[in-house]
């Protein structure tokens, strides 16, 4: 197993220096760049010192080898968008909101999904199961920006049940600065959709695998219906669960900036898309090499679940056939 | 010795009741910190809080306009200093940190003289020397400023030697921004410029001491930062909140009522809500949707707190390549201009005129030598049978065989996208002819505008006033500008009037007569002038916010500072 998470880690760090190369030469291929004139040109001479002082004026392959060298060294760069801070500090204090924010919605969306799943498909084709099938669809589909207006429309504007944004700044909370009344509405409603993936997921591997020949075989033992469950039925369809949902989780602890930015929360969601518009790219070159980090490693922590759930599993072993 | 004892009493009589006296006429005074007594309707001077709204999508790195001008944490500006001149409500230059200006014979050479026993709120005096490190700072190549393009823009009003500093041919020191002593500058431009005072409304100042030992972003931090304007910060938490009291060393001409401002980072899509929820107490109009206006109209108390002002006077228009066929022909460009049923769109496109007014000409009505007496709307008025008639002299009648065009926009959003697609489309329909639009990138955009010859066949833009001079929104459609075309009466009548000095009412008529040959001649078909505003909540007071200038607006006008001196809370709120 350690040698397997070794040559994991060995072949993630070839796969983040892909991506800093497809990513650099995309962002430099893209028609404008990060300076350009919104109102008026700019005299060149303003223009060149602007360039030079970002390095922008030298040759793209060496614009690549500076950033690769100092991104070696932990040194993104200064943020053209912040230039009085640096780009780790400015996601490392960013993305520690944004964590937050992510493993509440994961606690939230993944324990409500899977029981409402779990729930659903124990009671296949009830009216539970068509309610479930029905609002997981309509998490799916409404997109989270329109249910956050929503929710502040409502519980905020209309009934003033609960503060309409921001995080940990109510002052109600029930630990210190944690588990806040300002914490409600954006984790709902950042949870909302991945929620209803969970719950479709877990509902349709469940039905799958109670329709297993080795479930009905089990019942035809007569092992309990609660023993057919727990040892057959939900251990045996995790795997299909953990594959489609451990994606999941990058998406969720990198933020999104429309929960972020209509709940108040100073986060990292928009700027993955600030950045881009910006041309920001020291930002542009940090916000993807993290989320391939964090792909590569969910990935890897995905394929380690699998020995864990099922024991048949063995990793970095070669196929027999 | 009873006499003794009454001398004795009445004494402590006399002054406990001095004491009681003066303690109650102090409490009864709502005043400031700076000794200023508030209004008698006013909260209690702890409770003078303003809450604004700050947009948590931007990107902002400064408090500075010397620093960067676009990325400036716009909700809270221009309180850190003054600058050395101001507007009043009707444009007027008055002084600010400058209690005089004159020009010397030359017409080049402008001393300003700075007002005495201003000071920053370390207590060191604001001086000449600030301003020339700030000038100095904005100049320097290592700077790389966003706005350096401004003074190569304005022509013969540029700095002197600006150019070849921010290249890096001269040093700083030879900069035309000179501190002649503690309370005298020296500006010297390269040409005459008239309107120099005016342009000095953008001469912010930072202090030369806390930029050699802290650098320019020094006051991004409360330990750090030091203020000669009205308000100093005390905490700074980027993304969540902005919060300034009341400078107490402030010695200028804006003494502050309130005394806090909080800038609350929000979501713009949320500012309507929030304002709603009492949460903050101003949103700007362009936050504001169709639907919050449409809520905003049908509300009396809303709608009277609604404040229209010009903005920065920006007029939407469209822009041809006069040079080619088929704009090269006047008659064709007459019909686009005839074509286009400028009341409706404002009507329905706009939202009405609480947003925009129908566009006759470039400047706005309000803005100096402007139209307002609409002796213009003749030469651009919406007649579809004039419009088919000038197609049909231009050799397309009926629109037969004029060529399919394609109108850009550069990267407009959806709301003003709509606003030109209906004018391709009034067009279109009235003429007979084939416009597409296509929204472009702005880069992509703005390459194809400047390029010399140009690539932009047709388009659509808008533009509002860099400083208030019709030498700036007539100088723009000079033949050596953005836009392809070319009068040579009217590039003579805005030269000569840029630079005519002591004679305003031959310089106001100048440039009247160009404004009517661009029109008369198309240089561009204009659509509407936009209307900006503010909402703000009923018990935000202050005359420089209520009170109409003298063409009968009100609300918070483009660049007048003065606008935070009076600003109080009432008390009912």
């Amino acid at each position: 197993m350690t040698r397997y998470i070794l040559e994991r880690f060995a072949s993630l760090i070839l796969v983040l220096f892909a991506v800093s190369i497809i990513v650099f030469t995309l962002m430099h291929s893209v028609p404008g760049g990060p300076f350009d004139e919104s109102k008026g040109r700019l005299p060149p001479a303003a223009k060149e010192n602007i360039l030079r002082k970002y390095g922008l004026d030298k040759p793209v392959w060496q614009q690549y080898l500076n950033y690769m060298s100092h991104a070696l060294r932990f040194d993104f760069g200064i943020p053209y968008q912040q230039p009085q801070t640096t780009v780790a500090k400015l996601i490392g204090k960013t993305w520690a909101v944004t964590v937050q924010v992510g493993l509440m919605t994961i606690l939230v969306a993944f324990s409500l999904g899977i029981f409402a799943g779990m729930y659903a498909a124990y009671h296949q084709n009830s009216w539970i199961d068509n309610v479930v099938t029905f609002t997981a669809t309509l998490g799916v589909t409404v997109p989270n920006f329109v249910v956050a207006m929503w929710f502040i429309l409502f519980f905020a504007v209309a009934r003033q049940w609960l503060p309409m944004g921001g995080w940990s700044s109510s002052g109600q909370c029930l630990i210190g600065n944690y588990l806040c009344t300002d914490w409600i509405l954006p984790v709902i409603a950042y949870a909302l959709a991945p929620m209803a993936i969970v719950a479709r997921y877990t509902r349709a591997s469940i039905v799958d695998v109670k329709r297993a020949d080795y479930v009905r075989t089990a019942r035809a033992k007569g092992v309990s219906e609660r023993v057919v469950m727990r040892r057959h039925v939900f251990r045996n369809a995790q795997i299909p669960m953990v594959t489609a949902l451990g994606t999941e989780i990058p998406n969720l602890i990198t933020g999104s900036i429309f929960i972020e930015s209509i709940f108040r929360i100073n986060g990292l969601g928009k700027f993955f898309v600030t950045s881009t518009l910006n041309r920001d790219y020291p930002m542009i070159m940090a916000t993807f090499l993290l989320v391939a980090l964090l792909w590569g490693i969910t990935y890897m922590l995905t394929d380690i679940a699998y020995t864990w759930i099922d024991p048949r599993v063995r990793l970095g072993s070669k196929g027999e056939g | 010795m009873k006499t003794k004892t009454y001398g004795w009493l009445g004494r402590v009589l006399a002054l406990t009741t001095a004491f009681a006296l003066l303690l109650g006429f102090g409490l009864a005074q709502n005043t400031t910190i700076l000794g200023v007594e508030l209004p008698a309707d006013a909260v209690p001077y702890d409770e003078q809080v303003l809450r604004v709204p700050c947009d948590n999508t931007r990107n902002e790195n400064t408090f500075d306009f010397p620093v960067g001008v676009y990325t400036r944490f716009d909700c809270i500006e221009e309180l850190f200093q003054d600058t050395l001149v101001d507007l009043d409500k009707d444009f007027n230059v008055i002084p600010a940190s400058a209690e005089s200006w004159s020009v010397a014979e030359d017409g080049r050479t402008w001393t300003f003289k700075l007002h005495e026993g201003l000071v920053w709120s370390d207590g060191t005096p604001l001086t000449a020397y600030d301003y020339e490190a700030t000038f100095q700072l904005t100049a320097s190549p290592e700077m790389a400023w966003d706005f350096a393009w401004f003074y190569s823009f304005i022509g013969e009003g540029g700095i002197e030697n600006w150019g070849e500093i921010i290249a890096g041919e001269l040093p700083v020191e030879e900069l035309g921004v000179r501190a002649i002593d503690d309370l005298t500058l020296e500006v010297v431009t390269k040409g005459v410029f008239p309107p120099l005072p005016g342009v000095m409304n953008f001469a912010h100042v930072m202090q030369k001491k806390a930029l050699e030992e802290h650098g320019p972003f020094y006051n991004n931090d409360p330990a750090t930062s030091v203020s000669s304007g009205p308000y100093v910060l005390v905490e700074f938490d980027p993304g969540n909140r902005i919060v300034v009291e009341a400078n107490p060393m402030y010695r200028g001409y804006r003494p502050p009522n309130l005394k806090r401002i909080e800038g609350i980072y929000m979501s713009p899509a949320t500012y309507f809500a929030a304002f709603q929820n009492g949460e903050i107490d101003r949103v700007p109009y362009e936050r504001l949707t169709p639907a919050d206006f449409a809520i905003i109209e049908s509300d009396p108390v809303l709608s009277a707190n609604y404040l229209r002002h010009f903005g920065d006077f920006r007029t939407d228009y469209l822009l041809f390549d006069t040079f080619n066929p088929p704009f090269d022909d006047l008659n064709v460009r007459k019909a686009f201009a005839m074509a286009v049923d400028r009341e409706s769109i404002v009507a329905n496109v706009f939202g009405g005129e609480i947003k925009a007014m129908p566009a006759h000409s470039m400047l706005m009505p309000g803005y100096p030598s402007s139209d307002t007496e609409g002796a213009l709307a003749g030469f651009q008025r919406f007649d579809c049978d004039a419009a088919r008639q000038h197609l049909a002299d231009a050799g397309y009648p009926g629109g037969d065989g004029f060529p399919a065009q394609e109108m850009w926009l550069r990267a407009e959003a959806p709301a003003m996208a709509a606003v030109y697609q209906a004018s391709a489309a009034s067009i279109a329909q009235c003429l007979d002819i084939d416009i597409q639009v296509s929204n472009k990138d702005n880069k992509v955009y703005m390459d194809a505008l400047n390029a010399k010859p140009t690539q932009l066949e047709l388009g659509a833009v808008s533009y509002g006033m860099d400083f208030l001079d019709p030498a700036n929104l007539l100088g723009i459609w000079v033949s050596t500008g953005r836009h392809s075309w070319q009068n040579d009466e009217f590039d003579r009548i805005v030269a000569e009037a840029s630079n005519l000095v002591g004679n305003p009412v031959l310089r106001d008529q100048m440039f009247r007569d160009a404004e009517r040959i661009l029109v008369d001649d198309v240089g561009g078909v204009f659509i509407a002038h936009r209307w900006q505003g503010d909402l703000w909540q009923p018990y935000v007071l202050g005359d420089t916010l209520r009170e109409p200038d003298a063409t009968g607006i009100s609300g918070k006008h483009w660049s007048v500072d003065e606008l935070w001196s009076d600003l109080y809370i009432r008390a009912d709120q």
